[in-house]
């Protein structure tokens, strides 16, 4: 596929009760990331916008946005996924050659509603719904399951995931406050309250309030707006079947499959020697497990002993990850920042070494139904 | 730099005001095999990619495709779900084109469908929570709940459409009988089309006019029924699109352009100021879709439109804002039969919107049936030759305008 750069990206401190308006919020990452980038709003040709209808509480919730986003008299439309989706219709809309310049922005108050309430709203309506059972906190807790029945992953290794995307959480600035621990133990994650056995509190991705915005723009505008344009060089996105118990849950079938796309678009042979660093969306500290083996980092099974600190063989969500801050609608877009910062060489306290190419996730329903990986490579 | 992208087939379910005989599942269903009907050589596994939309609050189940993967025979494909209110399907189809033309590696050729199953929920509830957060926040003015439902959300999307009928009745001078016509023309066109709504081959003027206000100047008889219906359309690449249908319809120009978001506005100021029948959004959207497919003389170039219209006043309205016809002189033009099926500018011959609305399908509905317009397959087939068509739709708070042009021979002189 032809490169699509990115040219600049603003996110805001993530809150658990940000107590100020939506609309200041969305205004503040979409305005900061057009300073940022030394544009203004005449540039803006197209604008695509990530909410969701149930998580803001009111039918066509990106009706108000259209002026904070940017929106105005541009051609503007909404992806109503993760953050990472939304990133993609601005991809595809800049690769159709007919826009400039896009901004693409995701986030959501989740201090104004039960997250976990709307999530159940996604399931089956006729078999899940009324009883509830199965909702996205007992799916992770089935996937968690089968994942170390599987393999005989230990509920310590997951633990590890936490308490290494909570001590990367504490170096980020921007990260959820309440996901930021310097001195978080294995034993502190199995002893907070448990969720859906075997996850645990501290295994949760917390949504919390906060909005991200990105820039994107064919190579050549690109060139012209910074020195340093990050690079999306492939993608790759996919969707499974819904029934959990039609799915693998001990892999994730969307992921690798999307994986594969984006690997093959970006000319990707062997991921594990390519890519010097992953930001993964991982709604549950096993999850990252998971998607590690799904993309081909590790083997089946073998994650776990994989050394993905900031140091380590292969840095996964140095940035803490969704962890470190969980923002519906903007989790995924705010991976695909962070592997910009590593890139540019601008992510200060938790910047990896040598970064080259990187990739980036999002996903969306249980046990990430769909999910979305990106290649992004750094330098011109 | 963009592929040139084609229509090849576009498909409906059966719509009426419950189809509680099938699920959404089952519904979207409908609609897809009655896509891939039309075109015998293409199977689920010819298709690369899906985009999907609705408008999640009506039917109570959010992002609806997860579960409804297999229904579509989605599974394990990349799917995208696009949503913008009531011009989700518009919008679906516009972003049907946007993943061909990109020409991503082993894309080429793409589902669009879009649905609403309002029997599921309460439509009109629905629509009262675009309201709300403006509501809360007049209260807090000192403008008591009551005077704000009376006056804009009570009927939900007739309370702004009845602010844009009369201001937009203002500058024209029309009557409600000018309303009726609109209204009439549709009914009947909608009786000879096999998967609308509202048929009333025999309704006339009075008819409409002998029916009580909802909320004037719009009357029972002159406003969109609610429907449970669904609408897919296949987008391939131009040279895909000659192996698998015999007029394949490129893709000539695609907008939504959004004006500012309110009739109220968010902090109930400002905003408010817009003239709800002055209509930028659709200004924009037509400048710029024609523009991309080189249409200089919207009036002369194209042979058919389909408008997005729940209401007669906005069939009026849209049809002189994006272009169509001078500036209020849309009336006379339905009076003198211009927009009829025989006429000049035929003008939603399926019976539009005002006949049939599955609100996330009906902006779909618009390009699909102006795309089988020209391909000769419409089930209420105009008599000439349609070469160029177009096919709006409306959402938002009387914002947002999406727009496609389509045409039987493709456009690359813009680029």
């Amino acid at each position: 596929m032809e490169k699509v750069g990115i040219v600049g990206y603003n996110q805001v401190k993530l809150q658990s009760d940000a107590n100020y308006g939506r609309y200041e919020m969305i205004f503040e990452a979409v305005r900061g990331a057009i300073d940022k980038a030394g544009l203004k709003k005449k540039d803006i040709t197209t604008v695509i916008s990530c909410t969701n209808d149930y998580y803001d509480g009111r039918t066509i919730s990106n009706c108000f946005t259209v002026e904070v986003g940017g929106g105005y008299l541009a051609d503007e439309s909404k992806v109503e996924m993760d953050g990472a989706h939304a990133v993609l219709y601005g991809l595809l809309r800049i690769l159709s050659g007919n826009h400039k310049l896009a901004v693409v922005w995701g986030g959501s108050m989740p201090s104004c509603f039960p997250y976990h309430t709307t999530r159940l709203y996604e399931t089956d309506p006729t078999w899940e719904r009324p009883l509830a059972y199965v909702n996205d906190i007992t799916a992770a807790g089935f996937q968690m399951r089968a994942y170390m029945e599987k393999y005989g992953v230990s509920k310590e290794e997951v633990a590890n995931v936490a308490v290494k995307n909570r001590k990367n959480a504490a170096k980020n600035a921007l990260a959820l406050e309440e996901a930021q621990n310097q001195n978080i133990t294995v034993k502190d994650v199995l002893n907070s309250d448990i969720y859906a056995d075997p996850v645990t509190e501290l295994m949760v991705a917390q949504p919390c309030d906060g909005v991200a915005a990105l820039l994107l723009a064919p190579e050549k505008q690109a060139r012209k707006i910074t020195d340093n344009p990050v690079w999306i060089t492939g993608v790759g996105w996919n969707q499974e079947t819904y029934y959990l118990g039609d799915r693998d849950l001990s892999g994730s079938k969307s992921l690798e499959l999307a994986g594969k796309m984006a690997y093959n678009a970006a000319g990707i042979k062997d991921p594990r020697k390519e890519i010097q660093v992953a930001e993964l969306y991982e709604a549950y500290a096993h999850e990252e497990l998971i998607f590690t083996e799904a993309l081909k980092l590790a083997d089946r099974g073998k994650a776990p002993e994989l050394n993905t600190n900031i140091k380590g063989d292969l840095p996964i969500n140095p940035s803490g990850g969704a962890i470190g801050g969980n923002p519906p609608c903007g989790t995924g877009l705010i991976r695909i920042i962070e592997a910009s910062k590593q890139l540019n060489g601008e992510a200060g306290t938790y910047q990896v070494n040598g970064v080259k190419k990187a990739i980036a996730s999002g996903q969306i329903g249980m046990c990430a139904q769909n999910s979305i990986l990106y290649v992004l490579e750094g330098g011109n | 730099m963009g592929k040139q992208v084609a229509i090849v087939s576009a498909g409906f379910s059966e719509h009426a005001s419950k189809r509680s005989d099938v699920n959404m599942g089952e519904l979207v269903s409908e609609a897809v095999e009655d896509c891939l009907k039309k075109v015998p050589s293409v199977g689920f596994d010819d298709i690369n990619a899906y985009v999907n939309g609705n408008m999640p609050a009506f039917e109570g189940s959010n992002i609806p495709e997860l579960w409804m993967t297999d229904w579509m025979g989605a599974r394990n494909k990349p799917l995208m779900r696009v949503t913008t209110g009531g011009t989700t399907g518009g919008s679906v189809a516009i972003a049907g084109y946007y993943t061909v033309t990109a020409g991503l590696p082993g894309i080429d050729t793409v589902l669009a469908v879009a649905f609403e199953q309002q029997s599921q929920g309460d439509t009109s509830v629905g629509l009262a929570s675009v309201a709300y957060g403006e509501i809360s926040i007049l209260n807090t003015l000192g403008i008591s709940y009551d005077q704000i439902t009376r006056l804009l959300s009570a009927g939900a999307a007739i309370g702004v459409a009845a602010y844009q009928a009369t201001t937009y009745m203002n500058k024209t001078r029309i009557t409600e009988e000018d309303l009726a016509r609109v209204v009439v023309q549709n009914r009947h066109n909608a009786a000879k089309t096999w998967w609308a709504h509202l048929k009333m081959p025999n309704l006339t003027i009075e008819d409409v006019l002998d029916t009580p206000y909802v909320q004037y100047p719009l009357r029972y008889g002159m406003v969109c029924p609610a429907s449970d219906g669904a609408c897919a359309m296949l987008f391939t690449t131009e040279e895909k699109a000659k192996d698998m249908c015999d007029i394949p319809v490129y893709v000539n120009g695609v907008a939504s352009v959004a004006n500012e978001s309110a009739v109220l506005g968010y902090d109930g100021g400002g905003s408010a100021q817009v003239d709800p029948s002055m209509q930028l959004g659709a200004i924009r959207s037509s400048e710029l879709a024609y523009a991309q497919a080189g249409i200089s003389f919207p009036r002369k170039e194209i042979d058919y439109a389909e408008v997005y219209a729940p209401f007669p006043n906005q069939e009026l309205l849209w049809t002189e804002k994006l272009g169509l016809f001078e500036e209020t002189t849309a009336p006379e033009m339905y009076k003198n039969g211009v927009t009829a099926l025989k006429g000049e500018l035929p003008v939603n011959c399926s019976g539009g919107v005002n006949s049939t609305n599955a609100i996330g399908a009906s902006a779909m509905e618009r390009p699909a049936e102006a795309a089988l317009q020209i391909m000769g397959k419409a089930s209420n087939q105009v008599p000439k030759t349609v070469h160029t068509s177009i096919g709006s739709g409306w959402g938002g708070s009387l914002n947002l305008i999406t727009l496609m042009a389509m045409s039987d021979q493709p456009q690359r002189k813009w680029r």
